[in-house]
């Protein structure tokens, strides 16, 4: 339906919003025999050039219980100056600054083309950003020569007046002051006992916290910092200095052993560190991390190399020793960043797993990064990290703090939960379900670190009664209000007011079924299963997930009984099967062939992107080049791998280019030298171009694969195709189409 | 101005480590960008998996040469293609020598403009020219590197403090290993300038607009208001 698929498009581009139906079910009962339920995907700081933030502030609706923002979908009484909140119904008085308002002088928030608009919030002080990098110095020598680069490189990139600290780690744990002296200081802590943030704090001399930020002189920024957080603008000198003359943990390692590393002790003091001088305000935790932590609190796996790092069969046999009382470090750890509005990242890179499993809820709760590679000495992990620093077209940073979301719903539909790097603000209210549906019991959560392809699936519930009447105005409304720090240290609002048709489920099921988005179903449903798999087992999800798609052909399929070969779906479903088909092999959902650390880190990069780039991860990207044609999307399947054919494949992580048989054969010929082939240069070069167009935009950044038929790095590829062809059918169909 | 390459990346570390790419090239990039690869197609609702016709079959004997360029259509790429390849690229050598005189004398200029300022600040700078003047003179520097310093100081010269700033941090991405150690003082005085010539300027002219008075370098401005503070604004 090509009206509908512009209308997804338009609404996504405009709000940053893609509903699973974008025609509701009127009643509870229907909305559930719908099967996928009724949600969204929610990029709250989408990207948008053409929409400047206003300068004023919202107005609320004056309800207590209600707090609307006004909103598009408002009746306005321009005569008697009074709006009526579209979700409680509230007569409002416009405020004395909208007394010149009228039909043809409409304020911005209430036209149409502003269902998102951002408001730039005047009042209140404005703190500086705040990066605390911890540093793992049991590292190789290159390694850590490669990380000391990185790190100067990023005090480059960082705004003079944002505030720098550094921990260091090792077998100890060491919190340096920075200071312009030419003497540099440093705490030193035991790496084997935790502390309580009281404690720390008292360690460190911090026992009066930081006065919260003052009433700043009008173009003044208050230099608030401690010894060890500094303004860039003032101590870059040194720091560069001090992270040039970093070395190596000197504690001896000896043979068949690893390096004692205090990670869980260094991240609470990192994070006690900030609680205590910057509480609620934007700040950033960096962890580079070189290998798992082996002492104290948070230890994943001892010192012995003997005994591996646990594997899924370990933690299936229910033999991981030190798995839940580290996952419940972390998370303790991770709570405590989220209430203060901290971020944490985790930049690992090692050969071996570095305990990502049990670390995992520190990015995932609090919105940081997790990076995970090879070795700091990747072009992987350096340009990855110069990403994280990336910047937008006014030339800020993309990066954004201390977000809060607040979700509003009309009166026949409640909040179910939300599933993404947040955490619950545990607000009760009449808009919140009984029934959860991933983080559910509050129609508020917090994400401490946020950019603007970070995506919140946000799940709902219809609560209409069967047959009661469809709603006066036909249309129910949802309103999302996303207060954040801007990385230019504004503090900004970003409100964005949508609805959709209601429509009775019996006698309007093809108007409900047009309006199905396949693709943001998909999305939603993988989310779902890919919460469910950090509790439940493997084969449950896969089941409940089968389960799903069966009941969905069963409502929405056309077929004649005991024919199978009569079934159909219509268009605006007809990808989803084959969605289904690749998630429950994806490695979100099946953990075969993947360490529990690998897991980790596809599920979190999976629950937090964009509409398009969750797809490409659950089903890759198929591109075909040859000289019959332009290049064209091919199925992700055995049969489209020819031998005169070049395959771009994108799986988000990894970037494959594959050269057919007969490809590879003329390119070790050599034929692309010669002048008279200049076609079949231009044929090699062509996947090339648009691989490197992906490459040079994509956070993380993917690996790259370039093979050939018969290469060992072929098996990228084939493991993901549909092996439709296989050698036990190849030859009942090969023979045919000779 | 700014380097366009990109490198193979890291073999030995990661085998499949993806190519690196310069600073020039990431921030033309522009930040994400819808790919253009997005597009899926449906499987047959049939179920027969299909065989598309293909002009060679496998395990054939040797095939012949691909088709000559004259004859055949040529496969535009699905998105833009860029100047650079994912190949390295070999850079154009420069004719003449970037002398160290031309590079390390403006930069001791104005250092001395500097002067008035904390002594450690101006000490650490100073210390950190000569780590310059010594790598530059033992040849450790390479000639990107020596030829990106001498577009540097002749923007500092004409007080592009911006552009200046933005070749500081294409020499950190690119070229960290080998500017690292003094890099950082070349920035403070880039910053220091900056802010010197802010002061002369709010002296200079008593009755300095908004545009003019930098604050605090780096903070960029706002967007345009859409409306003042107190009213709300009304768009056409």
């Amino acid at each position: 339906m090509a009206t509908y698929l512009e209308f997804i498009q338009q609404n996504e581009e405009r709000d940053g919003v893609r509903f699973s139906w974008n025609v509701w079910p009127s009643s509870r009962l229907e909305a559930t025999r719908m099967v996928v339920p009724l949600a969204c995907l929610l990029t709250p700081l989408r990207e948008r050039p053409d929409l400047p933030p206003v300068q004023y502030e919202p107005v609320l609706c004056s309800r207590p219980t209600c707090k609307a923002i006004l909103n598009p979908l408002c009746q306005v009484d321009y005569r008697a100056k009074l709006w009526a909140c579209n979700f409680c119904f509230q007569r409002n008085q416009f405020p004395p600054a909208y007394t010149g308002i009228s039909e043809v002088n409409q304020p911005a928030e209430l036209m149409p083309q502003f269902s998102t608009i951002e408001y730039v919030i005047q009042r209140g002080p404005q703190s500086p950003l705040i990066f605390l990098y911890v540093v793992d110095t049991c590292l190789e020598e290159d390694d850590l020569q490669a990380l000391k680069e990185s790190l100067q490189m990023s005090l480059s990139l960082l705004p003079p007046d944002a505030l720098v600290g550094l921990i260091t780690f090792g077998r100890m744990v060491q919190v340096h002051e920075l200071s312009c002296e030419g003497i540099s200081k440093s705490f030193v802590f035991r790496g084997t006992k935790d502390l309580t943030a009281k404690q720390i704090q008292d360690m460190l001399g911090l026992t009066t916290p930081a006065m919260p930020m003052q009433q700043a002189r009008p173009q003044e920024h208050p230099f608030v910092s401690s010894r060890f957080l500094q303004p860039i603008q003032k101590i870059d000198m040194n720091l560069t200095d001090l992270l040039g003359e970093l070395q190596r943990d000197p504690w001896p390692v000896t043979q068949g052993k690893r390096p004692l590393r205090s990670t869980g002790v260094a991240l609470s003091i990192a994070v006690g560190l900030l609680e205590g001088t910057f509480p609620n305000t934007g700040a950033r935790i960096m962890l580079f991390t070189g290998g798992p932590p082996t002492q104290g609190p948070g230890m994943v796996v001892g010192d012995e190399l003997k005994v591996p790092i646990r594997s899924w069969h370990d933690i299936e046999k229910d033999n991981a020793r030190f798995m839940k009382k580290a996952t419940k470090h972390y998370e303790m750890l991770a709570n405590r960043a989220a209430t203060n509005g901290h971020c944490i990242d985790i930049y690992a890179c090692a050969l071996d797993q570095t305990g990502l499993l049990e670390m995992k809820c520190c990015a995932n709760l609090t919105g940081g990064h997790m990076v995970m590679g090879d070795s700091f000495n990747t072009s992987l992990f350096k340009q990855t990290f110069q990403r994280i620093f990336s910047k937008d077209f006014n030339g800020n940073f993309r990066m954004a703090f201390g977000a809060t979301l607040e979700v509003k719903t009309s009166r026949e539909l409640k909040i179910a939960g939300a599933v993404g790097p947040c955490v619950s603000l545990n607000v009760k209210g009449p808009c919140v379900s009984e029934n959860e549906l991933g983080v559910g019991g509050t129609s508020q959560w917090k994400i401490c670190g946020l950019d603007p392809t970070s995506t919140l699936g946000i799940y709902f519930e219809v609560v209409n009664q069967h047959n009661a009447p469809i709603p006066q105005g036909g249309r129910g409304a949802i309103q999302f209000v996303t207060q954040y720090q801007h990385s230019s240290t504004q503090r900004r609002i970003r409100v964005t007011t949508v609805a959709r048709n209601w429509a009775d489920a019996q006698s309007h099921l093809r108007h409900i079924e047009a309006a199905f988005d396949q693709e943001a179903a998909a999305v939603l449903m993988a989310r779902l299963g890919v919460f469910r798999a950090e509790s439940e087992e493997g084969p449950d999800v896969l089941r409940w997930l089968d389960r799903q798609l069966i009941r969905l052909c069963q409502k929405f399929g056309q077929y004649n009984k005991e024919d199978p070969t009569s079934f159909r779906l219509s268009d605006s479903f007809s990808l989803y099967p084959q969605f289904m088909f690749h998630l429950r092999r994806s490695p979100f959902l099946q953990v075969f062939n993947n360490s529990p650390d690998e897991s980790s880190y596809y599920r979190h990069h999976f629950a937090r992107q964009d509409l398009t780039q969750s797809l490409i991860m659950i089903q890759p990207i198929l591109y075909s080049y040859s000289f019959h044609g332009p290049p064209e999307p091919v199925l992700l399947d055995s049969s489209s791998i020819l031998a005169d054919r070049i395959l771009l494949m994108d799986t988000f992580f990894q970037i494959v280019i594959y050269l057919g048989e007969t490809i590879a054969q003329w390119r070790k010929a050599g034929y692309q030298d010669m002048p008279e082939y200049e076609n079949f240069k231009h044929l090699l070069q062509a996947p090339l171009d648009d691989a490197q167009e992906i490459l040079q935009a994509r956070f993380p950044m993917p690996r790259y694969i370039n093979t050939e038929h018969g290469g060992s790095q072929a098996r990228f590829l084939l493991s993901k195709v549909n092996p439709s062809q296989t050698h036990n059918n190849l030859y009942t169909w090969g023979q045919v189409m000779k | 101005m700014a380097e366009l390459y990109v490198k193979p990346g890291n073999k030995d570390r990661g085998w499949n480590d993806p190519p690196q790419f310069s600073y020039g090239l990431q921030t033309q990039a522009g930040g994400p960008k819808r790919t253009s690869l997005t597009k899926r197609v449906a499987a047959p609702q049939d179920g027969s998996p299909r065989v598309p016709i293909s002009e060679t079959s496998p395990g054939a004997p040797p095939v012949g040469p691909p088709p000559l360029s004259s004859k055949a259509s040529r496969p535009p790429p699905v998105g833009s293609s860029p100047a650079c390849s994912v190949e390295p690229t070999n850079f154009p050598v420069i004719e003449c020598e970037t002398l160290l005189e031309d590079v390390l004398k403006p930069l001791e200029e104005a250092l001395d403009d500097c002067r008035g300022h904390t002594k450690q600040v101006c000490d650490d700078i100073s210390r950190r020219l000569a780590l310059l003047q010594e790598q530059w003179a033992g040849g450790k520097l390479s000639t990107p590197v020596k030829k990106r310093m001498a577009l540097l100081v002749q923007e500092l010269s004409s007080h592009r403090w911006d552009a200046a700033d933005d070749i500081h941090r294409s020499l950190m991405v690119d070229h960290v290993t080998e500017v690292s150690q003094w890099m950082v003082g070349v920035k403070r005085l880039i910053a220091e300038k900056r802010s010197l010539s802010s002061e002369e300027t709010s002296e200079e002219k008593s009755t300095a607009t908004a545009e003019e008075h930098q604050t605090v370098p780096g903070i960029h401005r706002l967007h345009n208001p859409v409306g003042s503070p107190d009213s709300p604004q009304t768009i056409s």
